[in-house]
């Protein structure tokens, strides 16, 4: 069984998830849209892009595709989903995910690193994680994540935008999400969003401290 | 539509044709013939470039869209460097994003997969309103398309002069990576081949290669900006890509449109075109409108009948228009069809040589004070430090990580560096230096070439070859045209002595402001290497020597202290064996791992180099006399931009000073831990204001 990696039109980090997914030993493919056959697949990432142009709402056009139908028979199966940036957005339009993904604060794309915070270690991607603070980057306009109920919020939040050490507030708050949550999951946590891309963050030469934290999130899709 | 042909080039026409044109073929020639699509102004000098050398695959005289240049293992990289200054100053998001996607589809349109983009943004002082609204709409139009289409921005320029402030000067650089015998030619050897037609034509962009061969009228010329759709143009560059081993020849449909892209791509054998046949955005358009139209996310293919299907199959997959409009033809004749009539017949020759010019020249007599300002040294140094600002707020808003291959972060060096698919790493850096170019511009010409060299060499990388953009104003202003000229000479010599042949460029004239006053003459490369081995990622450390590799001339004429304080003196003459040593050395050092911060000395000068350490969170302090000079005075110490010079940190000065080979080496201070204290001789000056202004200028004022 491998991992699917779903190319929309106007997806444009297919080819470095699939990347990262070999670097951390995962049998992955590169499928696009009108192709995919979920039987074949035991997981599926949503990439970051730009899908359909992200025209109407980030995500939206994607989240009604007869693609995001067959993801969902997939997420009620048990398999295991995970929308990066864009796939996040998608997630969220699709009611795969609660809440919203609403423009950044400061109204302008944002693309740096940052620092998380690991809080749930019982979602697919985080099992057994050794690491609480990871270092990637995020790249992004509207990622600004908001749920109107709180306490549900905390119960899906995996990640939070953190310093350095953890320390979780406002400062380090890159776009204003609630709770700084920069990942959530489903309550099973088999269904995983994140707006930070750790593809990004899984090889030594362009990972900026020369750290590869995103392949620990990775390794777990290893069969 | 306006025709911007001379009376002149229209008798000429009528009499080789020994007839009257009608509408459509006037538009036709204008187009052929404007300045944007001809070089016709530039052309004689523009030979002069060096374009040959090893590593050349594919050079300015090919007539392609865009250079190559060998990169190993049977790789090469594609190069293109473009404006769209026009569009930008009437409307600043989509032309710059436009800008963007040209650049792309001229990469594609080789076959090659784009892999890097590097902005160059010029505007005018954003103490006025205006300028503020183009900058944050240039940036803002830059990332739309950059980052929809998932080619990491990795580098660029951003500085501000009050000559642009009507004519922002926006640059984009677009590289890409082909296998080298898969690279696929813009133009067509045999008829027979089909003409196919990929995207919907719509209204925008009418007229746009004649628009930006004129001067900014100040009437409405909306519509000669084209509408940027960065979703379709990810589709384009995705089943392009998909599909580009299955075509005879790609050609981006940019200016000109497709009358351009036809008759370039026919090469001298002709075409046939049905009209009728393009797909249109919107109804009722004119088939003169049709022919001109400069529409985004189009592309031409020349295509074998048998493969047809095949190729538009890849763009119907996204329900993407593809069509048959007509076929290459062997009488060398170009000619357009609507509704069965003939509405353009006009001979291929005719329209590929257009009439050259070389204008009047004449040097400007500039009006040169000598008198040499006085200034004390803390006024000035805080007056240059704020000069110097972080470009984050810019870059930030770009997804200079997509592609996984950012090596070197934008900010991070005076490079940006990525990593290819054969595993090298390939260094890029765009200079321009239109301070020095207003004051001598073949000066200038060759110090852009050398500075470029020095900053690839400040992370490791040794140059392998330059495209260019030659921006001025009206050329038939005697004066601009000297300074066009004269650029050109330097650029040659430079590039042919440091052997980074001139693979591509492009020529933009009529940049001038509402009094009909030129831009400084902003003539721009970029320079392209590769890592011999190690590459530098930049530290200082504490208690580090700093090392000043290199002589320093009393040459202040063109530096940002004569621009804040009064030009006086002379210009930097560019010693390009000082520049070559110099560079050779600094690669060494970082290849023998005896240095961990590089930066070459430019603008703001010395005192420049060392506030990139400071604002890392230390403190320096420097002693004067130990500056090897022709002069005594501390202000050419502190600011001469003369070239050949870099500051590097080391431990271990004494291995520099074996290693250099007829170069200065100086020990001339030292990194300390006094945080945003800069010590000179017994002078400290604390300038932690200059520091956060350095982090939030941009911020700020740009809220």
């Amino acid at each position: 069984m491998k991992t699917a990696v779903i190319k929309f039109p106007g997806t444009t980090c297919e080819v470095d998830v699939y990347k990262a997914l070999l670097e951390a030993g995962v049998e992955s493919e590169i499928v696009k849209y009108k192709d995919f056959d979920p039987d074949k697949y035991n997981a599926v990432i949503l990439p970051g892009g730009f899908s359909f142009g992200d025209y109407l709402r980030a995500g939206s056009i994607a989240a009604s595709t007869e693609t995001i139908k067959k993801v969902k028979e997939m997420a009620d199966e048990g398999k295991i989903v995970i929308g990066i940036c864009n796939g996040f957005q998608i997630l969220v339009e699709s009611g795969l995910l609660e809440g919203a993904l609403l423009p950044n604060l400061n109204l302008r794309f944002i693309s740096k690193w940052v620092y998380l915070r690991v809080i749930r270690f019982d979602t697919a991607i985080t099992r057994g994680l050794n690491k609480n603070i990871l270092k990637m980057p995020i790249a992004h306009a509207e990622g600004r994540f908001y749920l109107n109920d709180i306490e549900k919020a905390k119960k899906y939040a995996v990640m939070l935008y953190s310093d350095e050490n953890g320390n979780v507030n406002d400062k380090v708050n890159p776009n204003g999400s609630i709770l700084n949550i920069a990942s959530i999951a489903n309550e099973e946590g088999n269904v995983i969003g994140m707006m930070p891309h750790p593809e990004r963050a899984s090889f030594k030469l362009t990972s900026i401290m020369g750290e590869t934290d995103g392949l620990l999130l990775f390794k777990v899709l290893r069969k | 539509m306006k025709i911007t042909l001379s009376s002149y080039e229209m008798e000429l026409v009528r009499k080789k044709l020994a007839r009257e044109l009608n509408e459509a073929e006037w538009l036709t020639i204008d187009a052929l013939w404007s300045e944007h699509c001809s070089y016709k102004s530039s052309k004689v000098f523009l030979r002069s470039f060096p374009s040959e050398g090893e590593k050349v695959v594919m050079g300015i005289e090919d007539w392609q869209d865009a250079g190559a240049l060998d990169v190993g293992d049977g790789w090469a990289i594609v190069l293109k460097l473009e404006s769209h200054n026009h569009p930008s100053a009437i409307d600043p998001f989509n032309g710059a994003a436009t800008g963007v996607g040209g650049i792309i589809r001229d990469i594609i349109s080789k076959g090659a997969k784009p892999i890097a983009l590097l902005d160059m943004i010029r505007v005018g002082n954003l103490s006025n309103p205006r300028n503020k609204w183009l900058l944050k709409n240039i940036i803002a139009g830059i990332g739309f398309y950059g980052n929809s289409i998932g080619v990491p921005v990795v580098g660029g320029e951003l500085d501000f002069d009050d000559s642009y402030n009507d004519n922002p000067l926006v640059d984009v650089a677009g590289v890409g990576i082909v296998r080298k015998d898969k690279i696929v030619p813009s133009v067509v050897k045999e008829p027979g081949l089909k003409i196919v037609i990929v995207g919907l034509t719509g209204l925008d962009g009418l007229g746009g290669a004649s628009f930006a061969s004129r001067k900014l009228s100040g009437e409405d010329e909306i519509g000669a900006v084209q509408i940027a759709d960065p979703f379709a143009g990810k589709i384009v560059l995705d089943a392009t890509l998909e599909i580009a081993d299955k075509v005879e020849a790609i050609k981006d449909l940019g200016g000109g449109g497709l009358v351009v892209g036809v008759t370039e791509m026919a090469n001298g054998l002709g075409a046939m075109v049905n009209l009728d046949k393009v797909p249109l955005r919107v109804k009722d358009l004119k088939p003169e409108e049709i022919l001109v139209s400069e529409t985004q996310e189009r592309m031409l293919f020349a295509v074998k009948e048998e493969n047809v299907n095949e190729v538009c199959k890849a763009f119907e997959y996204y329900d993407y228009p593809c069509t048959v409009v007509g076929e290459f033809v062997k009488e060398p004749y170009i000619k357009f069809l609507y509704e069965g009539k003939e509405i353009v017949s006009l001979p291929s020759e005719l329209l590929l040589s257009p009439p050259r010019f070389v204008w009047e020249i004449r040097k400007p007599r500039l009006i040169k004070s000598d008198k040499k300002p006085e200034v004390r040294l803390e006024e000035s140094i805080r007056a240059i430090f704020s000069r110097i600002i972080s470009k984050e707020w810019a870059y930030s808003q770009f997804d200079y990580e997509v592609g996984t291959s950012t090596v070197l972060k934008p900010g991070e060096a005076d490079s940006a560096l990525i990593s290819l698919p054969n595993g090298k790493l390939l260094a890029l850096k765009g200079d321009a230096n239109p301070d020095l170019c207003a004051e001598d511009p073949y000066e200038c010409g060759k110090s852009i070439v050398a500075e470029a060299y020095r900053n690839l060499a400040s992370v490791g990388a040794l140059g392998i070859g330059v495209v260019d953009h030659l921006q001025f104003g009206d050329p038939k202003k005697p004066e601009v045209y000297y300074s066009f000229v004269e650029a050109i000479r330097g650029i040659a010599e430079a590039s042919k002595f440091f052997s980074t042949p001139i693979v591509g460029g492009k020529v933009s004239f009529y940049n001038e402001n509402k009094e009909g006053k030129a831009i400084k003459p902003t003539p721009l490369i970029v320079m392209a290497g590769l890592i011999k081995d190690k590459f530098l990622r930049n530290k200082v450390v504490e208690d580090s020597y700093i090392t000043l590799i290199g002589f320093t001339r009393d040459e202040m004429r063109g530096s940002l202290f004569g621009k804040i304080f009064g030009n006086y003196g002379e210009v930097p003459k560019a010693r390009l064996n000082e520049d070559y040593l110099a560079s050779q050395l600094v690669i060494d050092l970082i290849n023998d791992e005896k240095i961990f911060f590089a930066k070459d000395i430019n603008k703001g000068g010395l005192i420049a180099s060392l506030f990139s350490i400071i604002v890392k969170g230390i403190g320096v302090e420097i002693r004067t006399s130990s500056i090897p000079s022709d002069s005594d005075d501390w202000i050419p110490k502190l600011y001469s931009e003369n070239g050949g010079r870099f500051i590097v940190l080391t431990n271990d000065p004494d291995y520099i000073i074996r290693k250099s080979k007829g170069i200065h080496i100086s020990v001339i201070g030292k990194v300390t831990k006094d945080q945003g204290v800069i010590k000179i001789d017994n002078k400290e000056i604390n300038v932690n204001k200059e520091i956060d202004n350095y982090y939030n200028y941009l911020y700020e004022v740009m809220l």
